[in-house]
């Protein structure tokens, strides 16, 4: 056994910018008292990031909010928050008032709602101005407009007079940042700056952010949810699980040799990228507990399987590692009786998360050409009117949101389909699921034109075979009906109606996707996220179809059940011989499930083929840039890896002129000569093979660096 | 802007010409001027009757849509609105009526809006304290309390109040005394007439007011931008009166602007109880005295004071707020 | 919550930390933790105060209203001529009487009770009439939306009014027919209520999984759409009344409602306005019921619409 020895006794020093200890924060409700924060320790040095990583509910957010002090007046906060000599929890609202914004500047995560609707850009940063400092008007706004250049808003003269609404979320969330910035603050806390925004918006501003650490000298707090996103941009790494720290340590330490199950846990179920190999993911059992009446025991027991009988006996407190290298300045510690024994996520030469066996998948068996096709586009077009104008909408243009898709899926295949959002992926999804004959080409399931579907039982027998899976778990189940009932609506709709039969395929259905078929009476409130979701596969599968259509089905779920998920989906397709059309946001989960893979980008799949090739060999300008935006659970490579950064916004898709779409944002396109450009501006690049007929991509000039920068 | 407030003005109008005429047929079918002279001593033949009705285009015995095109006509070409069974012109009761109410009403209204957003502002900030809870029991009260409970409590509050001082310093009914005159003294008379009246219909009116600013502010309170607000540095005091106040008085002012074309149309059981003649009353006068003409025109009126607020309501949200331009 | 919201990612509760105090019982069936939702909105309900007075009174007032006629041998119809307009508890007039000499203790009896079944009646047809043309309106959308909003907007510029008492004058105070003409104008504006809530209730993910599954509308709108309403239902329904009763008070006491020889408390009002400084228990008799009534009745409104509301921070103590 290697000695252990508490984590207060390291000399420090130099005096830290912030220092919280045990700080405590619970609130009432219907059920007693939650303690969402339970006991939080950490220091804060100058110009150091510390990376605040944890599920929803693990309090890291109710960590950040006791810090500026902005908690409801009904929560109750105990312990020190100390920021410069001063405990910012004895100050009250107007004292306090003179810290935020001047010492401490806070970014949040939905930059849609955090700006003040009905006042410009501009003089919300002028107000943040003017409040800490004696400045003029005039002098203020020049400040707010340097501000704004500074966080990398184009004209920003012109865009300070601008509202809101005017913005996208990625030059929202740049105004918010610039705000935050705006009087120099020690202390940036930055709350899932990026979760609301896509990936390639989410590089732009870490690096944003990255630059106003670098202007200011401030430290940062990130909080967030992607582990990813901390490999890439924290020094020390403070892993939260039920109100508590539960593993800390100098963020290459941590992604190398982390000792806290849960925290191998975590790893282990996010699908990543640069590991393509894995079979299956090993997702982490179980739910977070209830922060309400805990036992004094080690709040992970439940879930953990290196759980020992003394972890039932006592809250293990975080503890540092002997030998755990101090690297960066931080020691390693963790909160878990047996973290000396683990090393490599293993006990004793054992993985604590054995890999899950994966099933074989009967339809690979048998060559691509010769499966029948479940579902074919060719050239679907769907537009929108644009209207402008608040009360009275004329139409000043049409939305091509999806231009001319071909595409097909086998039978036993996945599609993924990636896309950053408003790339017109749902749009194709409900133009299938909506089974009528789209506004140009032609869409057919199973071998049935949409366009020949004229009568009810026409429509309902192809409805049988194709069922979709939603996003959100909670919005997709009604949540005033009771499973069985949930489960018994697809079966009704197509004619089921005898008690006995339903009740005994919800049983069946129900133990497929591995819940309890006891449960059939709970209510949607009743289940976790994830259970929630295998509820909506259940719902999908009661029918029997052929094609399941998901529509981001993990994207809000944490990371410690999505892998469940994944898994079951996996599973599901090898023992059912279902194909998928999945679509998400998320790359790395894309490449984890998919067979194959189509990405889009304003209406138009510009690359498509074998999953395998397409990340290996990405051909077409957007998917490199997609695929560097990524950010990797993995400091070293994080820091070492070439990015293409894209500049700008998703432009809107209003008209349909010929030429490529990507023009005003591709790298690719700046390196050229001007022939060159101009045939990316004048003609529309068609979907061609190269080597391999069945990779395709849209670029006119995919060749020049296919090689030069693998 | 322009193009829109017509285009809105002209859906407007249509509907009020349909209801409007939709009226007309309904007080036809269900009012019967006849019934004004059968009570007259001497007592009228029904020939007689039907003369004097025929001469206001009341005759029961004139096809309906005769009488309806000579209506129509009136209307139409000297904006005439036709005549009470009696004879009075309609028209000229409208706008002195149309006065009396705006009188009366125009300062009930300011005070309730004035009293109302006050209190929501402060009851708001105040959440579950105590005052919130006084002045949130207080508006319940007078919110539900029906105005003719409210009035003639009020009537029986002065009326105690003259007996205990012993001469009628608020008089409780009429607009004005009948025996004074010049300018002073009427304006005197008229104010003092205007007391009790205002008082009660502040009281059943302020509440919404109050209770609709506390429940938008307490919901803005709570948004995302206040707190970006306070993470800048705003007190929370501050942020609510910068930041969430500025946001929820926008539908506040859209009700406000509802409600102000409604001030001439009255308040019927208020000018009931306290004598005023003005178009409240006048409501309840034509229904009583069987004066079609004058039921419809009630109707009309009350009908584009509807269509002026939502144009005018409409009007205050392209103000306000900027996320909604017309272009 | 809309989960389809960009803002709404793993961590979108946790951006409000007063409401991850709601109870969203995680776990299924671990420990007892979870209440069934009757009893957490009962529960919600029995803590506000104001609320469970208003239902102890409102309970009190259906009470009086249906047993109080075995105080008194009086029938309300009743005129006793050696006693007119006298004070209470002269002449074995528990409460006076009237310049008619009825008995006002049997009036009031039975005057309540008529306001009241009034207003329960109408308020129950005005609100299911609305609950399924809002969302009916906000299901269908697109053409049939707008035609159906159109005759709402035209419904609400028609002189309901107006028309009320036109047919009301016409029928004689009929109590039935007074039902009839309050629902027919009664339910535009909370239509207008339920279609808004209903267009964000239309966007859920459920109601568009229910269409893709090939669920009938019909069976949409009664299976998801109107349960999912329900408790903005039920509060409507308990302020409907609160309104009716003040709808049918002002129509009486100017005379197009409630007639002779029937009673209700605003042709009380009405009796009791010419006598006010002679005989005033005829005005704070009527009125004292009246108030109570639609007090209570809004503060059990205002109650239920708190505990049933999923945001209500009218939680416990931390």
């Amino acid at each position: 056994m290697i000695e252990q020895r508490a984590v207060m006794t390291k000399p420090a020093t130099q005096q830290p910018l912030l220092c919280v200890r045990d700080l405590k924060v619970a609130f009432p409700s219907e059920s007693g008292r939650v303690d969402a924060v339970r006991g939080v320790s950490f220091d804060l040095h100058r110009g150091k990031t510390l990376g605040i990583v944890g599920e929803s509910g693990s309090g890291k957010s109710v960590t950040s909010m006791a810090v500026m002090g902005l908690l409801p007046d009904y929560a109750a906060v105990t312990g020190s928050v100390t920021l410069g000599g001063e405990n910012l929890l004895d100050l009250d609202d107007r004292r306090m008032s003179k810290v935020r914004g001047r010492r401490i500047g806070m970014i949040f995560q939905d930059p849609l709602s955090s700006l003040t609707p009905i006042f410009s850009i501009g003089s919300q940063i002028v107000e943040a101005l003017q409040i800490h400092q004696d400045i003029s008007s005039a002098a203020a706004w020049k400040r707010a407009v340097e501000l704004l250049d500074l966080v990398g808003i184009p004209n920003p003269d012109r865009r300070a007079k601008g509202f809101p609404h005017e913005f996208s979320g990625g030059m929202r969330q740049r105004a918010v940042i610039a705000m935050a910035i705006a009087n120099d603050p020690d202390l940036i806390i930055a709350d899932e700056p990026t979760t609301a925004l896509d990936v390639t918006v989410q590089a732009q501003i870490l690096d944003v952010l990255r630059t106003a650490q670098r202007e200011t000298g401030a430290a940062v707090i990130m909080i967030t949810h992607d582990l990813g996103v901390v490999a890439g941009s924290a020094d020390d790494v403070m892993v939260m699980y039920a109100g508590r720290a539960v593993e800390r340590a100098g963020v290459d330490e941590l992604f190398s040799r982390p000792r806290m199950p849960y925290t191998i846990g975590l790893m282990g179920a996010i699908p990543r990228l640069d590991d393509r190999d894995r079979e299956a993911l090993t997702p982490v059992q179980g739910t977070p507990p209830l922060l309400v009446d805990l036992p004094d025991a080690c709040p992970f027991a439940a879930r953990c399987p290196a759980v020992q009988d003394a972890c039932r006996e006592a809250e293990p407190d975080l503890l540092a590692i002997a030998g755990g290298g101090d690297v960066g300045g931080s020691e390693h510690s963790a909160a878990c009786r047996r973290a000396a024994e683990i090393d490599d996520a293993a006990i004793g030469g054992e993985p604590i998360y054995p890999v899950p066996a994966e099933r074989e998948n009967r339809a690979a068996a048998v060559p691509r050409e010769d499966r029948p096709k479940v579902l074919e586009l060719s050239d679907v077009t769907k537009t929108f009117p644009l209207t402008k104008g608040g009360l009275l909408k004329r139409q000043v243009g049409t939305v091509f949101a999806v231009n001319g898709i071909d595409l097909d899926i086998r039978e036993g295949e996945t599609l993924g389909l990636v896309g950053e959002s408003g790339c017109g992926k749902t749009t194709t999804l409900l133009e299938i699921m909506g089974l009528t004959p789209p506004e140009r080409g032609a869409i057919s399931v199973c071998g049935k034109d949409t366009a020949g579907l004229k009568r009810e039982q026409d429509i309902s027998a192809v409805r049988r075979d194709i069922q979709m899976v939603f996003q959100d778990p909670m919005g997709s189940l009604d949540p005033r009906m009771t499973v069985f009932d949930i489960l018994a609506e697809p079966l009704r709709a197509v004619g089921e109606r005898d008690r006995k039969t339903l009740s005994d395929k919800i049983a069946d259905l129900m133990e497929l996707v591995g819940l309890d078929p006891e449960h059939r009476d709970r209510f949607p409130a009743a289940f976790s996220g994830g259970q929630r979701q295998r509820i909506g596969i259940a719902r999908a599968l009661a029918t029997k179809p052929r094609l399941l259509v998901l529509d981001e089905p993990v994207s809000a779920l944490d990371v410690s059940v999505q892998a469940g998920v994944i898994n079951l989906l996996n599973d599901l397709k090898a023992e059912l011989g279902l194909s998928y059309l999945f679509v998400a946001h998320d790359l790395s989960v894309v490449c984890h499930i998919s067979d194959r893979v189509a990405v889009m980008y304003l209406g138009r799949i510009v690359e498509i083929g074998d999953t395998d090739s397409v990340f290996d060999n990405p051909r077409h300008p957007y998917t490199k840039a997609l695929l560097s935006a990524i950010p990797l659970p993995d400091p070293v490579a994080e820091r070492t890896r070439e990015r293409v950064l894209l500049k700008g916004d998703l432009p809107s898709p209003t008209d349909d002129r010929p030429g490529c779409r990507f023009v005003s944002r591709c790298p690719l396109h700046l390196t050229l000569s001007e022939p060159q450009q101009q045939k990316c501006r004048g003609v529309t690049p068609q979907l061609t093979g190269r080597e391999d007929q069945d990779h395709l991509d849209a670029c006119h000039f995919a060749d020049l660096t296919a090689s030069a920068d693998n | 802007m322009l193009r829109y407030i017509a285009r809105k003005a002209v859906g407007w109008f249509l509907m009020i010409a349909v209801a409007t005429n939709l009226t007309y047929f309904l007080a036809n079918a269900f009012l019967k001027p006849a019934s004004n002279y059968t009570a007259l001593r001497p007592p009228r033949t029904p020939a007689q009757i039907n003369h004097s009705l025929s001469l206001y285009n009341l005759n029961p015995n004139k096809p309906i849509l005769d009488r309806w095109w000579h209506w129509i006509s009136g209307i139409v070409t000297h904006f005439d609105w036709g005549r009470s069974p009696t004879g009075g012109s309609v028209n000229d009761q409208v706008a002195y009526r149309i006065f009396v109410s705006g009188q009366l009403v125009l300062g009930s209204t300011i005070l309730a809006i004035v009293i109302g957003v006050g209190l929501g502002v402060y009851t708001a900030s105040r959440q579950y304290k105590a005052a919130d809870r006084v002045w949130q029991g207080l508006s319940v009260l007078s919110f539900n309390t029906p105005s003719a409970v409210a009035s003639l409590a009020v009537v029986l509050a002065a009326i105690a109040l003259n007996q205990a001082l012993g001469n009628t310093l608020l008089p409780v009914a009429g607009a004005q005394s009948p025996d004074v005159s010049g300018f002073w003294p009427v304006f005197a008379s008229r104010a003092t007439h205007a007391i009790l009246p205002t008082i009660s219909l502040t009281f059943i009116s302020y509440a919404g007011y109050h209770l609709l600013q506390r429940s938008l502010l307490l919901d803005n309170i709570n948004s995302d931008y206040v707190r970006t607000a306070r993470a800048k540095g705003l007190t929370r005091k501050q942020a609510i009166y910068r930041h969430g106040l500025r946001t929820s008085i926008i539908p506040v002012a859209t009700q406000v602007a509802f409600a102000m074309p409604a001030l001439f149309t009255g308040a019927v059981i208020t000018e009931t109880v306290f004598a005023w003649h003005g178009m409240g009353e006048y409501f309840t006068k034509t229904i009583s005295t069987n004066d079609v003409h004058g039921v419809v025109a009630v109707a009309a009126f009350g009908a584009l004071m509807t269509a002026i607020g939502a144009i005018l309501a409409d009007l205050v949200v392209v103000a306000l707020d900027p996320r909604i331009r017309v272009s | 919550m809309a989960i389809n919201m960009p803002g709404a990612g793993p961590d979108a509760a946790e951006a409000h930390p007063g409401k991850t105090g709601a109870p969203e019982p995680e776990k299924a069936g671990s420990g007892g933790k979870r209440l069934s939702p009757v009893k957490l909105y009962t529960r919600r309900f029995a803590r506000n105060k104001a609320a469970l007075g208003g239902l102890v009174l409102f309970a009190l007032l259906v009470f009086f209203a249906v047993f109080g006629r075995f105080l008194t041998h009086w029938n309300y119809t009743e005129a006793d001529f050696t006693a007119l307009t006298v004070s209470p508890g002269v002449s074995g007039h528990l409460l006076g009487t009237n310049g008619a000499g009825n008995d006002v203790y049997a009036q009031l009896v039975h005057g309540l009770g008529r306001s009241m079944i009034i207003a329960v009646t109408v308020s129950l047809l005005t609100t299911a009439i609305a609950g399924l043309f809002g969302t009916t309106a906000a299901y269908f959308g697109g053409k049939v939306e707008r035609a159906m909003l159109g005759f709402v907007h035209f419904l609400l510029i028609l002189p309901s009014f107006l028309i009320i008492a036109l047919v009301g004058t016409h029928y004689r105070g009929e109590w039935q027919v007074l039902v009839v003409v309050l629902t027919l104008f009664g339910w535009m504006l909370t239509a207008r209520v339920i279609w808004s809530l209903a267009t964000s209730l239309r966007e859920r993910e459920y109601v568009t999984a229910a269409r893709f599954m090939g669920v009938s509308p019909m069976r949409t709108i009664v299976r998801h759409l109107l349960p999912n309403i329900g408790s903005l239902l039920i509060v409507t329904f308990t302020l409907g009344v609160a309104s009716t009763v003040q709808a049918e008070t002002a129509l009486s006491f100017i005379g197009f409602g409630v007639k002779q020889p029937d009673v209700s408390l605003g042709s009380m009002l009405a009796d009791g306005q010419s006598t006010l400084s002679t005989a005033p228990w005829l005005f704070y008799l009527p009125a004292a019921l009246v108030v109570l009534l639609t007090v209570a009745m809004a503060l059990i409104g205002d109650g239920l619409r708190d505990a049933l509301d999923p945001t209500s921070q009218s939680g416990g103590r931390a």
